[in-house]
């Protein structure tokens, strides 16, 4: 950080958990509601990046379906929520288009509130808890993992796109104008406390990741991730831990979808979609893969950056998505939050002039290869962010 | 006495072409075995075998008189025999501490989340870091180990399974003369307590180990027997130099093993 004086201990700590409650606190008072609503929004999908983080950027699953997950929790909420505000014995309004006649029995279960929140995260989880098992006890991997998890998503998409009798197939189902302890959900007070709910379940599914890669599961993980026949030979079966994550990552994007939804005002099989779950993975490369923090700024940034961009031009959004992916590839490995951590900013700093402050001295603290050989030697994860080279 | 290894008559064909030919070979408890053999030899898909990365064609694998064949890798690992490779795996983004921590105790999910490592196993972890000289290296990530750092770690973190038999694949290649005297001297200290196979290139090493040789050729045990045996017999020594003679750049391992043969044979 390019601070000219020393900030105390704990606010260098903590600062990036000041900035976000403080912002937490302010923006629902400064932002229009529209801002508000598109920050919560992204928020949202900031969870199911938590997820992908924690099975791609940790495990090393790279999984191209998370849409299936997240699409689910969005449908368990809107069926709810369609069934909400009726009179007793009328049906959600679509029916009467098809014909539909009486309730499908699968919908009877979600007039309850109570079963509609556990369905939100639980069905996700245990249809990804049963396609993880079966992919990785057949010890699917890498690419034809990938591939398998796309393959799925298209089965579901065209699934839910093909149901009109069931859930409206491909116009999806509409939550704004459905009504909660006698509100809209569309108001403008409703939004606002969606934006608080949201707050808080992003910070709670972060210290949930936090929880499960900080310890000696977390180290099983990448373990896993690195060398997986290595932890087989000894004595862990990997099978177990990758579904258990894979099955996390799906109620993580159920969560993640319901939110969205109630802050959107539709769910539809669009979020099966091919690029949505695509999108998915690219916040997560952008942000950082394997940091749980760059997974919720990149789904956030990238995602406003779209709105900003998309309301201004709105056909040049897809090239700089792209000339993003390519950055991050190409010069940016560790995402933003890598970066920033290897001290990015310092080295831009002193590109222009600013050469950090040390406490030592400049001559040998900056110089490229002596830092390169004090990598070597303390490993990178020890390198201080007030040290930059460059020049 | 029962052996604690046993494989009969065991066969690996990938398509056709025979790794293991007919194998049968057993260890008794607190063995140390050393096993030989020129390049292509069936060694390593020996060890496969043994902890079931590969299913054998034909034959069986005993362990304490349970047959492993049909046992997934970490069931057998479970079991009591632990591996090290040939190229030193350690877990390269962790530190050298949470490799060990990770070869040590329980394995379940449940075991990794709500129990921490318990007292004798930190001390264990701490002990085995004193052990292969890594303590001072103990935060410092596996992957920035130097290749006879990354040697011993692994090795410890054999150590840290605590296992009944302990293959041990090239454990000294690319190590210093003093750093292959001490995995030598380690490798003797475990048999005993522990059965220990260890397969190797290095005649030097092998003959330092004071053990009973096994030669492998073309799948299968060409003779056993003590280093001197070994080597006085003509089998092994035209199975050596005929790959000498096809081979011009013949490896480092084998030309030193012809050195050795020559200089033996002369007297």
């Amino acid at each position: 950080m390019p601070f000219s004086a020393t900030p105390p201990a704990f606010v260098r700590r903590w600062w990036p958990w000041i900035v976000i409650v403080a912002a937490a606190l302010i923006l629902p008072v400064i932002l229009p509601p529209f801002r508000l609503n598109l920050l919560g929004r992204f928020l949202s999908l900031g969870i199911v990046a938590l997820g992908v983080d924690l099975i791609w950027g940790y495990t090393g699953l790279l999984s191209l379906g998370q849409g299936i997950f997240f699409a689910l929790g969005g449908y368990a909420i809107a069926m709810h929520l369609s069934l909400n505000s009726l009179e007793p014995g009328q049906l959600p309004e679509f029916f009467g288009l098809y014909g539909v006649k009486s309730l499908p029995a699968f919908w009877q279960p979600f007039t309850s509130p109570l079963f509609t929140l556990v369905a939100i995260w639980v069905i996700p989880a245990l249809v990804a808890g049963i396609l993880g098992y079966l992919v990785f006890r057949n010890r699917i991997k890498g690419v034809y993992f990938s591939i398998l998890t796309q393959a799925a998503l298209l089965v579901f998409f065209n699934f839910f796109n093909g149901q009109q009798k069931l859930i409206n197939g491909t116009n999806g189902l509409k939550t704004d104008t459905a009504k909660v302890f006698g509100e809209l959900v569309g108001s403008d007070h409703m939004q606002r406390n969606l934006f608080w709910l949201t707050v808080l379940l992003v910070i709670a599914a972060w210290a949930l990741c936090r929880w499960l890669t900080s310890g000696r599961f977390g180290d099983a993980l990448v373990a896993i991730r690195d060398d997986e026949p290595r932890m087989r030979f000894t004595g862990y079966n990997p099978t177990v831990y990758k579904t258990l994550v894979f099955t996390v990552a799906g109620g993580l994007a159920g969560i993640s979808g319901a939110l969205y939804t109630v802050q959107s005002g539709i769910m539809s099989p669009q979020f099966m979609a091919v690029p949505f779950s695509i999108e998915m993975v690219i916040w997560v490369a952008v942000g950082g893969r394997g940091t749980l923090l760059g997974a919720v700024l990149g789904a956030v940034l990238i995602n406003y950056a779209k709105s900003l961009i998309s309301e201004q031009l709105p056909e040049t959004w897809l090239f700089v998505q792209g000339a993003l992916f390519l950055l991050v590839v190409t010069a940016l490995p560790d995402g933003l939050v890598g970066w920033w951590r290897q001290g990015g900013p310092g080295q831009i700093l002193a590109m222009f002039g600013w050469p950090p402050r040390t406490a030592t001295y400049p001559g040998l603290d900056l110089d490229p290869s002596v830092r390169a050989e004090r990598d070597a030697l303390e490993g990178p994860s020890s390198t201080d962010s007030t040290t930059g080279g460059g020049r | 006495m029962t052996s604690l290894l046993e494989l009969r008559n065991v066969s690996v064909s990938f398509d056709g072409f025979l790794a293991l030919n007919d194998l049968n070979l057993s260890l008794q408890p607190g063995e140390l075995r050393a096993v030989i053999g020129p390049n292509g030899a069936g060694k390593t898909t020996f060890l496969d075998v043994i902890t079931g990365k590969v299913r054998p064609t034909q034959g069986d694998v005993f362990f304490r008189g349970r047959s492993l064949v049909g046992t997934t890798e970490h069931r057998i690992a479970r079991l009591g025999i632990g591996r090290k490779f040939q190229t030193p795996r350690v877990y390269q983004n962790l530190t050298a501490r949470r490799n060990l921590e990770l070869a040590v105790g329980r394995r379940s999910p449940f075991d990794l989340l709500f129990r921490g490592l318990d007292g004798s196993s930190q001390d264990r972890v701490a002990h085995l870091l004193g052990v292969v000289g890594l303590a001072p290296q103990a935060q410092q990530l596996a992957g920035g180990l130097s290749h006879g750092q990354k040697q011993w770690l692994e090795i410890a973190m054999l150590l840290a399974q605590d296992p009944d038999l302990l293959l041990v694949d090239e454990p000294v290649a690319g190590l210093s003369d003093e750093e292959t005297e001490r995995t030598g001297e380690l490798l003797r200290s475990l048999a005993g307590d522990h059965t220990v196979l260890v397969i190797e290139h290095d005649m030097d090493f092998i003959s330092s180990l004071d053990s009973p040789v096994t030669v492998l050729h073309e799948g299968h045990v060409l003779c056993e027997g003590s280093m001197e045996e070994v080597q006085s017999d003509p089998r092994v020594i035209e199975v050596y130099l005929g790959v000498e003679d096809e081979l011009d750049d013949g490896t480092d391992s084998t030309s030193n093993l012809h050195d050795r043969l020559s200089s033996e044979l002369q007297p």
